[in-house]
């Protein structure tokens, strides 16, 4: 995703410069904030890091390797800003010293691979790790999940540049003066290679590094995850329980209920038998089992979501729709009621009860 | 700066293998191979950079901020230029260039075109065809649904834009770096007014850049000398590469725990300092005047073909 020089026009390189200042100087001076006079030593260090994840090949089932960028894995380890000056510095050496990516192009590259990358690559795995102990599973995944989502807008971004020059910059006679390709061509095929092996070699890097970590190493996950609990036991005496999603979730698809009432046409293989389009599947007569077994059972409440043989099919819609969010609710409330019960007359896990609190 | 010339056996890509393969059977290499072929390869090219731009050549008399400026100068000049042969006599330009700063014409070109300009090429050739680029179809193949297809004039001179725009950016950059040794490189970006911190963390993650390299060298060749046939397993690969990864990371950061110690013991306090010794000749005013002029004329002429 190194975007040599040539590929872009100047004006496109400038605008990213002039994206990515801001973002530099904040970034200097967030991390500065918290790491104070150790901040040259650790993100020069973390600079270095970064060039030498990139260097990492990765096995992939054919046979052949690829490697990972490691932005997201930098901003798990140190923080997304300390991540944004770490890998726009190993992008410098490598533009400056090994000619991968361009002098002029090298402010785009860092909007997507030292900035884009990182920033929402942390946001995915906050948003997946939240609540999780430190030594958790999901933790990893969390963070592989990150470096793939992270490392796919970053193509999308990448993709979006080469994808606005034919646009915005040709000449006289149509002749695309850079990059050629139109967006509809450039998205789909940088789509196409990054969520598939890129994506997946980026996954396998990040979660596969923060698992080695979480068993070899945990102290120095401790840099950027100063107070998370260390262990599922631990979180358990600080958590609270986690109703609020599920009743967000559950409520708006309760506020969503009267969409159905608007919705054309059937569900796919829900219609009466007599309602069957019979010529179009090439039979003559409704199939003699389904005729038999469509009305075996005749004692429904509210039977097609009614309850006054369609005089009123709003009330009745609205009406059956109620009581089966009732109904549901109180049956997984029993549930949650009868394993409670069970558990506390099983033998309490001892790890639970010797943590001083 | 002295520096002692590289070992010619270290500059070669691959010791005792004949490029073309035929000497013994070339295998795929595996992930272990490929990590440690590219630590070398890295190597190699800091050796190298270190051994060229100590020569006494044109460019290298070139003061580093001036070299900065102009050469920056000279790929924006490159990336505003429309038309072929004004590219290609640019690049033509930066031929004697390395020559005269003591670059073996062979291995300049060749460091250039392979890899980045050959792909390129192989990325925008669809981009020829009149899918892609609409125009005048001057190569006609057929017809594709009654429609004529075929190469276009446009996509014709848009690829060949792009791959002689692209050679000529990685020329300029490579004269730059292949002539500059890395300390007045950084020095210039601070005469530039980069900011001082930015500088000092560039120099001191290419440094302990190399340091780290060693630690995966080290790594990956313990666990090529304990394998024994081919590397079948991608999952245990998988797992390793994480793992070596991780431990390069505890590594890394017990090593910047070490420099911390070691800059509070020289008395750092948060502010760096940088030497500037650097002073403007004779050769830098002609130096300045000659891209001056070579950006004046490409412009003009680019020009005078018409947008």
């Amino acid at each position: 995703m190194h975007i040599p020089d040539g590929y872009l026009s100047p004006a496109t390189c400038a605008t990213f410069y002039g994206a990515s200042v801001p973002v530099w100087l904040t970034a200097g001076r967030r991390v500065k904030k918290v790491v104070r006079n150790r901040y040259v030593p650790l993100v020069a260090i973390g600079a270095a890091y970064s060039f030498l994840v990139m260097m990492f090949n990765v096995p992939i089932p054919d046979g052949t390797t690829a490697h990972a960028v490691g932005g997201v894995l930098i901003a798990v380890l140190l923080g997304p800003w300390a991540a944004v000056i770490a890998v726009s510095i190993a992008l410098l050496i490598q533009a400056l010293f090994f000619g991968d990516g361009g002098v002029l192009a090298y402010g785009a590259n860092c909007f997507n691979m030292a900035i884009v990358m990182p920033v929402v690559g942390y946001a995915v795995y906050r948003a997946v790790s939240r609540h999780v102990s430190l030594t958790s599973t999901r933790r990893a995944v969390a963070a592989g999940l990150g470096g793939y989502i992270g490392l796919n807008i970053a193509a999308l971004c990448a993709a979006v540049e080469f994808g606005l020059q034919p646009t915005l910059f040709k000449a006289a006679d149509g002749t695309p003066l850079y990059a050629p390709f139109h967006l509809s061509q450039t998205i789909p095929t940088m789509a196409l290679a990054h969520l598939t092996v890129a994506g997946g070699v980026e996954f396998m890097l990040t979660a596969g590094v923060i698992a080695y970590l979480q068993r070899a190493n945990l102290p120095i996950m401790r840099i950027n995850h100063g107070a998370v609990a260390e262990t599922d036991a631990e979180l358990e005496l600080t958590r609270k329980p986690g109703w609020r999603w599920a009743v967000v979730g559950l409520g708006t698809m309760i506020v969503l209920t009267p969409l159905g009432l608007i919705a054309p046409g059937g569900a796919f293989g829900e219609a009466a038998p007599a309602d069957l389009n019979l010529h179009k599947y090439g039979l003559s007569a409704v199939p003699s089992g389904l005729r038999h077994y469509a009305g075996f059972w005749h004692n429904a409440f509210f039977s097609g979501y009614d309850f006054s043989n369609d005089k009123h099919p709003v009330v009745g819609y609205l009406l059956s729709a109620g009581v089966g969010i009732l109904t549901i609710g109180v049956a997984i409330l029993a549930i949650f009621a009868a394993v409670r019960v069970l558990r506390s007359r099983g033998p309490r896990r001892p790890d639970l009860v010797e943590v001083p609190s | 700066m002295t520096s002692t010339a590289t070992p010619a056996w270290l500059l070669d890509s691959e010791v005792g293998l004949c490029p073309c393969g035929c000497i013994g059977t070339r295998k795929k290499a595996n992930f272990v191979d490929k990590t440690i072929a590219g630590s070398a390869s890295l190597l190699r090219r800091a050796m190298f950079a270190d051994d060229t731009s100590a020569q006494p050549g044109l460019l290298q008399r070139v003061d580093p901020r001036i070299k900065v400026l102009s050469l920056v100068g000279l790929l924006v000049v490159t990336s505003l230029v429309h038309h072929i042969p004004v590219l290609l006599a640019m690049y033509l330009a930066t031929l004697p260039l390395a020559v005269a700063s003591r670059l073996s014409l062979r291995f300049f070109v060749k460091r250039v075109w392979l890899f980045i300009p050959i792909f390129t090429g192989v990325i925008v050739l669809p981009a020829m065809f009149s899918f892609i680029t609409h125009g005048h179809i001057v190569v006609p193949l057929g017809h594709w649904f009654g429609h004529r297809v075929g190469l276009t004039s446009q996509g014709l001179r848009s690829a060949g834009l792009i791959v002689i725009r692209v050679a000529t950016s990685i020329s300029l950059v490579v004269l730059l770096t292949l002539t500059t040794p890395w300390v007045e490189l950084l020095a210039a970006l601070r005469a530039l007014r980069v900011p001082r911190m930015f500088v000092l963390v560039t120099g001191m993650a290419y440094r302990y850049l190399f340091h780290l390299l060693d630690s995966v060298t080290d790594m990956y060749t313990a666990r090529k000398s304990r394998m024994v046939g081919r590397e079948t397993d991608v999952v245990a690969g998988r797992a390793f590469v994480g793992a070596s990864a991780g431990a390069m990371f505890g590594k890394a950061h017990a090593l910047s725990e070490e420099v911390y110690s070691a800059m509070i013991a020289r008395g750092y306090n948060g502010n760096a300092r940088t030497m500037n010794r650097f002073r403007l000749g004779v050769q830098d005013l002609v130096w300045v005047t000659a891209c001056l002029a070579a950006a004046v004329v490409v412009l003009g002429w680019d020009h005078a073909i018409g947008r």
